[in-house]
């Protein structure tokens, strides 16, 4: 037990608590295994590693099997079928005891020796993302990232470089607090932020095998688009809704009223006809969409009203009050 | 006790003995906070009733927190809400509701502009059976483009929608009975909204003037919101506060514009098919479609809105048992 982490010893049993999610992409689990096993060794604290393995992989079941068998010390969790990537890890979190949590990828993205800096990092930040550097790619998908990361910076405000490094520390109460769902583990530091954590990015060495130079295809980018503006909602408007909405509505709304005045001013005064014109549809569209954005804003609304005693505003960081003086001075 | 928490209102309950909490949030005022407590002091002390202090740090990046410590350590009656990040002032004041543990609860700015020695006031107007009394700064000590004539508009306007006649909604000197405000929702920017807010549940409001000094030390924290904001959550406090029993009613009464405008379309084209015989325009079925499906829609919103009421956890019928008096005669 360090001594930073005392207060925490009754309800942990290790310091750190490592989580490797398995998906279709993965390396051979074994040599993964060394590494990882190894690089955490090193930084000599107690740990514990816990495999999450999303779907039905035989040859890594195989090998967890095998590292059982051999007396690794690994906690294996096998989910029935292919759940993403955030349920992955929450199912790996109930199994954790650590009061450090640090994920890793089932491939080679960084330098296993670096774990060590993203864990020291956590003496002064509550989440420490990796962020590979130097990193190789062509100019193409250099700014296919450059363009993504610019995104996420412009709608959360959080400048990130490497949203795709999966590897990352953090303290267990991030996870606590945050539930992720869908595709959010990608903006975990973002949600974190959002929660008043203190997020830092920390630069480490690429693995010299990760190779996968392909980039993403279409879809998967339409996907991670998706996950931005949900997350950028979340953070933003969860308990306004009808900022948004209200606001979209109401510039739908507004031009589609100028274009029916327009219309009635053209009928009225210079006798052009309503019923062959389909400018009508177009105006008319938009003051409906306008309208229904605007009550869906409010329906959002109603929902947060009425669930509003389960949603917090704010965290509390910790009360200071007078016994608790006592208490520390003891 | 330095852990982090993440207390409920259940788990913070109302001590029967403890008679005032004065919640203060703080966002970088370390030269106001002494003096602060000193004036709160000075104030309740002499009143001789069982009283408690609740001071939120709002995130400050000044020695507010370590001025707030030191007093905290000193004093049992007072407690410190440190806040993780800065939140703004509504999750403050929020969060010092929460905390509180008194029967009245009094809120106050942190920048010594609001008077302390009011809190008596507040304190006999609340025997007389009012559970909400509200401050109104009628000499307001500040800039008159830039606070003053916005402030009056907006209290103009709020009290016009939410017929809660008040002179001074962004008055923070206010005070409440713990039992109703802490089942009353605060979130967003509603802290000018609290009143109309807290009208959803019934209670007796009264207005009392309160002294108002200018800004000796530090400056002005908390500027004025955008108007749009204050119109949305204006809109915002209406619908919920007027509709939030018969949600479906609502939104039939929104969709009964378009379903008019469809009607008309329609009404419009079987008169033109029955007097001329130029066919049908095109355009002007398409309209009446696009307002009847529209009709359709926000009626279908309407349902769902019913289904979000059923399920939440704030009903009308919970606003009365807080509020309601009973008196009965048995024998």
């Amino acid at each position: 037990m360090t001594p930073d982490h005392e207060h925490l010893s009754v309800s942990c049993n290790v310091d750190l608590s490592a989580i490797v999610p398995i998906s279709i992409r993965h390396v051979d689990i074994k040599a993964l295994h060394a590494q990882y096993r190894d690089a955490l060794a090193s930084i000599s604290r107690s740990y514990e590693i816990i495999y999450v393995v999303d779907g039905a992989f035989a040859d890594v079941i195989a090998g967890l099997d095998e590292l059982l068998r051999a007396g690794e010390k690994l906690t294996a969790v096998y989910l029935t079928r292919t759940f993403g990537e955030s349920t992955a890890l929450m199912a790996g979190f109930e199994q954790t005891t650590g009061a450090v949590i640090v994920t890793l990828p089932a491939y080679y993205q960084i330098e296993p020796a670096d774990i060590s800096k993203l864990v020291t990092a956590l003496g002064s930040a509550d989440m420490a993302v990796a962020c590979r550097w130097p990193r190789v790619g062509g100019p193409a998908e250099r700014l296919r990232r450059w363009a993504f990361h610019g995104l996420v910076r412009w709608m959360t405000g959080l400048s990130l470089h490497d949203l795709g490094c999966s590897a990352r520390a953090m303290k267990r109460q991030i996870l606590e607090e945050i539930s992720l769902y869908g595709d959010q583990h990608r903006l975990l530091p973002a949600l974190a932020d959002r929660q008043g954590f203190r997020v830092q990015e920390i630069q480490v060495r690429q693995s010299p095998q990760d190779r996968y130079s392909e980039g993403y295809r279409t879809r998967e980018y339409a996907h991670r688009l998706l996950d931005v503006f949900a997350v950028f909602f979340l953070v933003r408007f969860t308990k306004k809704p009808l900022r948004f909405f209200g606001m979209v509505g109401a510039s739908t709304l507004c031009i589609g009223t100028a274009l029916v005045l327009y219309l009635v001013v053209a009928r009225l005064f210079f006798g052009e006809s309503l019923a062959n014109r389909p400018a009508l549809l177009l105006s008319s569209l938009l003051v409906v969409l306008g309208l229904q954005l605007f009550a869906l804003g409010l329906l959002g609304e109603l929902i947060i009203f009425t669930h509003a005693r389960g949603l917090k505003d704010y965290q509390v960081d910790r009360v200071i009050e007078f016994h608790a003086a006592e208490h520390e001075t003891a | 006790m330095s852990e982090p928490v993440n207390s409920t209102p259940a788990e913070v309950p109302v001590q029967a003995h403890l008679r005032l909490s004065v919640i203060v949030p703080f966002y970088n005022e370390s030269e106001n906070i002494a003096r602060m407590y000193q004036a709160i002091l000075g104030a309740v002390e002499p009143l001789g009733v069982p009283f408690e202090m609740v001071f939120v740090d709002d995130g400050s990046k000044d020695d507010t927190l370590e001025i707030a410590t030191r007093l905290a350590r000193t004093d049992p009656r007072l407690r410190v809400i440190k806040f993780r990040r800065n939140f703004g002032q509504t999750p403050a004041m929020a969060a010092g509701i929460e905390h509180a543990r008194g029967e009245i609860l009094i809120t106050m700015d942190g920048d010594l502009q609001n008077d302390p020695a009011d809190v008596v006031q507040f304190l006999n107007k609340m025997d007389e059976g009012y559970d909400l009394v509200v401050g109104w700064r009628f000499n307001r000590q500040d800039k008159m483009i830039s606070r003053k004539i916005p402030s009056r508009i907006a209290n103009r306007l709020i009290g016009r929608v939410t017929g809660v006649p008040i002179q001074d909604n962004g008055c923070s000197l206010k005070a409440y009975r713990a039992s109703v405000i802490k089942n009353i929702p605060l979130y967003s920017e509603m802290h000018r909204f609290i009143p109309a807010m807290a009208s959803i549940a019934g209670p007796r409001i009264a207005e009392i003037k309160v002294r108002h000094h200018a800004r000796q030390f530090g400056t002005s924290k908390y500027g004025l919101s955008r108007i749009y904001k204050v119109l949305l959550d204006l809109l915002v406090i209406k619908t919920v506060a007027s509709f939030t029993t018969r949600p479906l009613l609502w939104f039939a009464m929104l969709s009964m514009p378009l379903f008019l405008g469809g009607l008309v379309a329609f009404v419009y084209l079987l008169l033109a098919a029955l007097l001329s015989s130029e066919g049908m325009s095109v355009p002007i079925a398409g309209t009446g479609v696009i307002f009847l499906a529209g009709a359709l829609i926000m009626f279908s919103s309407g349902a769902v809105a019913e289904i979000v009421y059923k399920t939440g956890d704030i009903r009308e019928r919970d606003f009365a048992r807080l509020t309601s008096r009973v008196r009965t005669c048995r024998s």
